[in-house]
């Protein structure tokens, strides 16, 4: 007999002895075991399957009895009764109801033999003796099933009868419960506890001292509720709400995956904030975020709200499999929706049937459908407006914006009505002209034109000077064939070195000009002079997914200029590519061309004031190191050491094509070949063309300019006239297709109404449909949790069979009943919770409560709990008076220690670089801070904000001593120390208790108690010496931040109280609300 | 420090009855190649290949193997010969490339596994897979598992502790990201702490300017006394932890710097590392630092290499990355076995993938690029309980299919958590009702017997 079957035995003998095994492999040391009690385990007076029963049989029972027929083992199944009382193949089910002794599963159960016992040895899970104790009982009973609780649609349920005079319902049902307990509520917390908790609640900021003493004044009956009237009308409740379904909807500001590139989506952000304060109800903010676009006629407001849908994660890594892709956008989107709104985790199913849960397999790629047939591509271009988008012009610039397209249009109309009129001719003209008489572009300030001779493998020349041919290394690349002549392609990893040609300062003006025919989306340099090593000082011109762009780096990114065109040159045939910069060192100085047409660009950087140049080599197709675009073909590359113009530029694409179309007498040419020479003759003959051409021009260029200065935010769109499906993949494999399903929702939730549509705006209208089960528990139950600190579900994400049961059901349905027939409106959820005594009582722990409530999930006491880093930083910044009023806006960048981005990101992101912002931006309140997926500000990180790569609906609450670092050392909280002795000193002058006064009413919106006051006199005394005899660590710590420091104040006594406001906001009652 | 006593007593923070039995490996340090090194040009020899530079692969080696899109269209698979001369090194034997000449020499003192595979074809997934058993993100790593599970060896430092390493080769540099290292639904304390090269070591340690020690504990004692105070009145045991965290944030303030402090080492000791290890955040340095780490009672230190992604120019980016931690690698494993930490560190050297045989791009003389190969791949271990100077698993001619031995990394996760002492059945976490493993729940894992000593 081998070890292994030795183990397996002894833990079958453990289970049989119905002693807790602890761990069936101890072999060196004694098992720790209880000791066999003789009294029978103590059991309820009634069973109830759903809190006795269920969660024994999830524990044990389902992974291979349950929903999964992949899983399931002797094609048993003991999830539904129809299944569980079936007979067997012997004629005999395995409960017998009412008969515990004759029913397998209990024979089985207390089996003492290793091949027949249940659970088998090999899971490593055993029974309790009282959760075998419950399941005799449940069958002695007739083994009555319920369905899941959460399953079932909540239904007002009566209000309980207790004693005393509750008005607030929410306290009925509390006292019920702590009554069953034997527990009694505490009495109400003290004015200033009030004031802080509920400001700090419902604004995630605390009240002012002005706040404060007024509020602990008024002692007028309705003070409390005046006051919560007043926060909830300020526009600070809609960020702090905001904060909150940021973090469920995994709201960021770069998409994600490999470079992890900026995206523009923080319309989406103020959208969420401005719904909060507007309370929309609810079932408007569901439809319209998870189908805003499907809405008749949807406003733009209605658009944005669907940047729900593209919140997630994106890609653009090469190699990934575009499917694959869509496939895991899918995935987020189902996972996010089932959290947020079902509370259920429905990706265990992407892979498999759910083991516990109703869900299968089928039900996840239904739900995933409804989300497939959007027009989001399935790789993000690594650019900020990855489609589709929607592109919001400034207020002054909207009513230009409403009009220009019709302008357009119009001045298109009549220059087509031109090009009919001046046809006959143009006819006549063609016959006359000849290729000598074309225009050509000046060669004056042509530094290079780099041509090869066709010859294979290819050489390399510069055509305007007698010099040695260039030499290709890494490779010799093949001869291709360009339109006007051999051109070669050029692999990744071969480049020429070109010497010291392009030796350019970023004051000169200069042109590049190639003709091109790229691979789809490539990246990297095409002709650079750029030194990687020396902070990629230089120039280059290069490919980002296929478009062109041109950057001038100083160092980047304080002095560095980088343009972008919005679109990808084609990857059909051959073009012309044309980037002109002007000497200005400004963005708006550079334009790009391709085939003759301006582009629309992105200006990503803009600070270049400095010199660019490097002694690094001119290199084609590579950076000083790094690998060039791969694959690009080239012909003809110039570098001209001027502008060229709008018509040089069309001179430059176009003069080849009609110079062949020239030489081809008249009466022979098609129509094809008429094209070009058409195009031409309007451009450079016909006057009344060109100033047709100029008028359009400048109306397109005015548009240009609203664009640019437009804010874009990613949203849905539907696919037009598709019907939304998928594919069941097998095991979760974007390659092993299975059948094809439609949009659907999970079979054990009601379907979706007859006649509703199967795509998104009908999901959004099935989750807010009366008779729900889980939509109002599921987020009625999350806003609880935001007050109270934990839901009355403590798995706010996962109200399926394996999550937490309720500890209050009756209080729970009773508020999502209440909330959804108030019209789902959220404010007044709020106002009920937060004047209820149960909210107000105070958060004193005895001794007694502690051991019967030790996690409060009763409310035997109030609600206190350390609060989330956002709600730290914020009341830092608002005690000290620094922080900023501004809402809303594109994300700023406030203090980080260095090196946070770069040590994760890749060479090319453009969110490698972490330049911080200067001024208001670093007191800005914390959701407004730029939140990088793959490095999320690390001050928030460490009080467990999570990284928005996926939906969170809950947040840790750790206690570390990295989080104490933060408040001690980050410049953030340092800063505001300073500025907040400044407030204190300048309000209480040379009165040292009156300083303390006025620090901790800020902090913790309460005088100090006498004891506090001398405990803290030695402690400033001492503070006060130190730095009183040293000058220069006085200076020093004063002077830490963007602010300056209150000349008024002698530096070594701002210094002392720096370290005393310091202080306050490192206290455990600072940090907790 | 580290008697066998202290074997037996459990660490502070760690799970009861763990571990299962009585462990080899009490701490790891993981050396991570991030991007794939070319197992074909450093560890899988395949002298059969030097007579088929450009040959076709033939289609029967090939199978239906999934291919990146970056080679799924390209019309052929020429065979890329490795560049690199192999020889043999130490009693064992071992073949070893050219571009390991330091590691060469502690071959017996290693198990290399040439067997290893996975189902990833992408850095992202691949790398999130060999961390934490799975390829989408949101699980725990390794590293958290153990922390979970065994808990802390010291009272100064955090358990785990992550480091990420300068490196040359700047093209084709894949990303990192926090969710590498991250816990999942394993509480936050068990995620690994980014101890950096460069500036503060653990962020926001050092106090700001102009505050000293003594400024700073006098500072302390006073939120200390209100806290003492207001703790006594609420009686939440929270303040209590929190009195005791701002301690061990005031001890860490110290205990760090001493650690990141390599003045004190001698030029014995450096000169092992080589001259990289007096730059800080070198992969070099960081080996030196992981040392010291290890010493003072962290429990699992990795250290990432980043830029092994060569799809082009392969000989040339590999020549400058083996060049950036050979000699480091080789002073490790020597410093600890000199000191008589290798028997119970267990160090691990591998990533995510391996590389393909044929040529990506244009097959060459003198160079060539390979493509991403999940099908099998190439690590290592030293110390800790692993069977030294073996060779473990075989591949074909091609390097493209495994003949012999198959290791998933499943196994080798349970392979690594056997030597800790650790059932990788047993050893679950609960999240969202299913008792979850480092080993996933899909598929069986195995403990490699062949690796153990």
């Amino acid at each position: 007999m081998n070890a292994q079957r030795i183990l397996l035995l002894a833990s079958a003998l453990l289970v049989a002895s119905l002693v807790a095994a602890v761990a069936p492999h101890v072999t060196w040391r004694t098992a720790v075991t209880e000791p066999a009690s003789t009294a029978a385990p103590v059991l309820p007076g009634t069973i109830s399957f759903n809190r006795d029963i269920r969660p024994i049989l999830v524990a044990h029972c389902f992974r291979c009895h349950g929903v999964d027929p992949g899983a399931r083992e002797a094609e048993l199944r003991l999830d539904r009764p129809e299944f569980a009382f079936a007979p067997r193949k012997n004629g005999q089910p395995v409960i017998v109801k009412g008969d515990p002794a004759r029913s397998p599963l209990m024979r089985r159960i207390l089996s003492s033999d290793p091949d027949t016992v249940m659970p088998p040895p090999e899971t490593h899970k055993t029974l309790a003796p009282r959760e075998i104790a419950l399941l005799e009982r449940w069958i002695k009973d007739g083994a009555p099933y319920e369905p899941h609780w959460a399953f079932i649609p909540p239904v007002r349920p009566a209000l309980p009868d207790v004693a005393g005079s509750a008005t607030n319902p929410i306290d009925r049902f509390v006292r019920a419960r702590l009554k069953e307990e034997g527990l009694t509520p505490n009495p109400e917390a003290d004015r200033h506890t009030l004031i802080r908790r509920v400001t700090l609640d419902l604004t995630g900021l605390p009240p002012t001292p002005e706040e404060v003493e007024a509020f602990v004044r008024d002692t007028s009956p309705g003070a409390y509720e005046a006051l919560v009237d007043r926060l909830l009308a300020r526009p600070s409740y809609g960020e702090h709400r905001a904060r909150y379904w940021l973090d469920a909807v995994r709201y960021a500001d770069t998409h994600g995956y490999h470079f992890d590139n900026y995206r523009s989506i923080w319309p989406y952000r103020d959208w969420v904030i401005d719904a909060f304060n507007a309370n929309q109800p609810f079932d408007r903010f569901t439809h319209e975020q998870i189908a805003g676009d499907l809405l008749p006629r949807p406003t733009p407001s209605q658009l944005i709200a669907t940047g729900f849908i593209r919140a997630g994660m994106s890609t653009n890594e090469g190699g990934t499999i575009p499917e694959e892709n869509l496939a895991n956008y899918a995935t987020d989107r189902v996972e996010t929706t089932s959290q947020v709104w079902l509370g259920l985790t429905m990706g265990c199913a992407r892979c498999h049937d759910h083991k516990f849960d109703p869900i299968s397999a089928k039900d996840f790629y239904s739900m995933a459908a409804f989300f497939r047939n959007t027009t989001q591509p399935a790789m993000d271009g690594n650019v900020m407006d990855s489609p589709p988008v929607l592109r919001i012009p400034r207020p002054e610039d909207a009513t230009r914006d409403a009009a220009l397209p019709h302008e357009i249009d119009r001045a298109t109309q009549l220059y087509d009505a031109h090009l009919e009129a001046a046809d006959a001719a143009f006819m006549e003209w063609q016959q006359t002209m000849d290729a000598a008489d074309l225009p050509t572009v000046a060669e004056a300030a042509l530094e290079f034109r780099l041509l090869t001779d066709g010859t294979q493998p290819a050489t390399l020349r510069n055509a305007v000077a007698q010099d040695q041919p260039f030499t290709f290394t890494g490779g010799r690349p093949q001869v291709v064939l360009a339109p006007h002549g051999p051109g070669f392609r050029l692999p990744s990893g071969v480049t020429a070195n070109l010497g010291s040609l392009g030796d350019i300062e970023s004051d000169q003006p200069f042109s590049v000009a190639a003709w091109v025919q790229l691979p789809d989306n490539v990246d990297g340099a095409v002709l650079a002079r750029t030194d990687v090593a020396n902070g990629a000082r230089g120039w280059d011109v290069w490919l980002k997914g296929s478009r062109v762009g041109l950057q001038m780096i100083g160092a980047w990114n304080q002095d560095a200029l980088r343009v972008v065109a919005r679109g990808a040159v084609s990857s059909v045939g051959w073009h012309h590519i044309l980037v002109t910069y002007d000497g200005s060192r400004q963005a708006k100085g550079v334009r790009i061309y391709y085939d003759g047409r301006r582009q629309g660009v992105y200006e990503e950087v803009n600070s270049l004031s400095g010199s660019i140049r490097t002694k690094t080599p001119l290199r084609l197709n590579r950076r000083s190191t790094g690998e060039g675009a791969g694959g690009a073909a080239i012909h003809d590359v110039r570098l001209y050491r001027r502008t060229l113009s709008a018509p040089e530029a069309q001179v430059l694409a176009r003069r080849g094509a009609l110079e062949t179309v020239l030489a081809t007498p008249p009466a022979e040419r098609t129509d094809a070949q008429l094209l070009p020479l058409r195009d031409y003759y309007l451009a450079f003959v016909d006057a009344e063309a060109m100033q047709h051409q100029r008028a359009l021009q400048r109306l397109v260029d005015e548009f240009e300019g609203v664009t640019s200065r437009s804010k874009v935010t990613l949203i849905a769109a539907e696919k037009p006239g598709e019907t939304p499906f998928a594919r069941i993949l097998i095991r979760g494999q974007y390659d092993q297709e299975g059948p094809r399903v439609g949009a659907a929702v999970p079979g054990v939730l009601p379907p979706l109404p007859r006649g509703a549509p199967a795509n998104r705006l009908g999901l959004a209208r099935w989750l807010t449909r009366p008779d729900h089960p889980l939509t109002a528990r599921v987020n009625v139950n999350r806003f609880w949790s935001q007050v109270f600190g934990q839901g009355i579900v403590a798995t706010p994400g996962e109200f399926g069979t394996t999550g937490d049961a309720p500890t209050n059901q009756p209080l729970l349905d009773w508020l999502a009943v209440e909330f959804r027939e108030s019209g789902w409106n959220v404010k007044a959820l709020f106002r009920l919770m937060v004047t209820s005594a149960t909210y107000k009582q105070s958060a004193v722990a005895s001794q007694a409560t502690r051991e019967k409530d030790p996690d409060n999930r009763l409310l035997s006491r109030g609600p206190r709990f350390r609060m989330h880093g956002e709600m730290i930083r914020d009341l830092a910044l608002r005690a000290s008076g620094l922080l900023s009023a501004r809402r809303g806006g594109p994300s700023v960048k406030p203090y980080q220690p260095a090196g946070i981005w770069e040590t994760v990101a890749m060479e090319e992101s453009n969110t490698k670089i972490y330049v911080a912002d200067r001024g208001e931006a670093n007191h800005r309140r914390s959701l407004y801070t730029f939140w990088k997926r793959a490095a999320p500000p690390p001050s928030m990180e460490t009080f467990n904000a999570p990284s928005r790569e996926q939906c969170a609906v809950d947040r840790e609450r750790t206690n570390t001593p990295l989080q104490a670092l933060v408040t001690l050392n980050d410049v953030q909280f340092v800063e505001a120390s300073r500025r907040l002795a400044e407030v204190a000193i300048t309000e209480r002058g040379a009165d040292d208790a009156g300083r303390l006064d006025a620090m901790a009413l800020r902090v913790l919106s309460r005088p100090l108690a006498g004891a506090e006051r001398q405990a803290l006199t030695p402690v400033v005394r001492d503070l006060r010496q130190r730095y009183a005899a040293d000058g220069t660590k006085s200076k020093a710590l004063v002077t830490m931040g963007d602010s300056t420091p209150d000349p008024a104040i002698p530096v070594p006594e701002l210094a002392a109280w720096t370290m005393v406001a310091s202080l306050f906001l490192n206290l455990d009652e600072a940090l907790n609300k | 420090m580290f008697g066998s006593a202290s074997l037996l007593a459990g660490a502070p923070g760690g799970l009861p009855n763990l571990p299962h039995f009585r462990p080899k490996a009490r701490r790891a340090i993981w050396l991570f190649p991030a991007g794939a090194p070319s197992q074909l040009d450093t560890w899988d020899y395949k002298p059969k290949l030097r007579g088929m530079f450009g040959k076709e692969l033939p289609p029967s080696v090939r199978g239906d193997q999934r291919l990146t899109t970056m080679t799924a269209k390209q019309k052929g698979f020429p065979v890329a010969p490795s560049l690199f001369t192999f020889s043999q090194h130490g009693q064992s034997g071992m073949w070893v490339s050219e571009l390991f000449p330091h590691t060469a020499r502690i071959v017996d003192r290693i198990a290399l596994v040439k067997s290893l595979h996975t189902e990833a074809i992408n850095h992202e997934p691949a790398t999130i897979a060999v961390n934490s058993g799975n390829q989408l993100p949101g699980r725990p790593c390794l590293g958290s598992w153990l922390s979970y599970g065994l808990g802390s060896l010291n009272e100064n430092l955090p358990t785990f502790v992550v480091m990420t390493s300068t490196y040359t080769n700047k093209s084709n540099v894949q990303a990192l990201s926090a969710r590498m290292w991250g816990s999942g639904f394993i509480p936050a304390r068990h995620a690994g702490v980014s101890v950096r090269g460069a500036g503060d070591p653990v962020l926001y340690l050092s106090d700001p300017d102009g505050v000293d020690r003594e400024t700073r504990r006098r500072m302390l004692d006073g939120v200390q006394a209100l806290n003492a105070r207001h703790a006594d009145a609420l009686g939440d045991p929270d303040t209590d932890t929190r009195i005791a965290q701002y301690e061990m944030a005031f001890r860490m303030q110290a205990s760090v710097p001493e650690l990141t402090d390599v003045r004190g080492e001698p030029e014995s000791v450096l000169g092992l590392y080589g001259d990289d290890v007096r730059r800080p955040g070198t992969f070099a340095a960081n080996c030196l630092l992981a040392r010291r780490m290890i010493e003072r009672g962290v429990r699992f230190v990795q250290i990432y290499h980043r830029g092994w992604d060569s799809h082009t120019n392969l000989p040339h980016q590999h020549r400058l990355q083996a060049q950036d931690t050979d000699q480091g690698t080789f002073g490790l494993i020597t410093d600890l076995a000199q000191r008589g930490l290798l028997e119970d560190t267990l160090v691990i050297w591998g990533g995510e993938f391996g590389r393909t045989v044929y040529s990506q791009g244009t097959l060459k003389e003198d160079n060539y690029g390979r493509d991403h190969h999940p099908r099998c791949y190439s690590m290592w271990m030293a110390g800790g309980g692993v069977k030294a100077g073996t060779v473990f698993g075989e591949t074909d001619d091609f390097s493209y299919n495994i003949t012999k031995d198959p290791v998933h990394q499943r196994d080798l996760h349970a392979t690594i958590l056997n030597l800790f002492g650790l059932d990788h059945n047993a050893f679950t976490f609960r999240h969202q009702g299913l008792d979850q493993k480092l080993v996933g729940v899909e598929a069986p894992a195995h403990v490699v017997q062949g690796l153990l000593a």
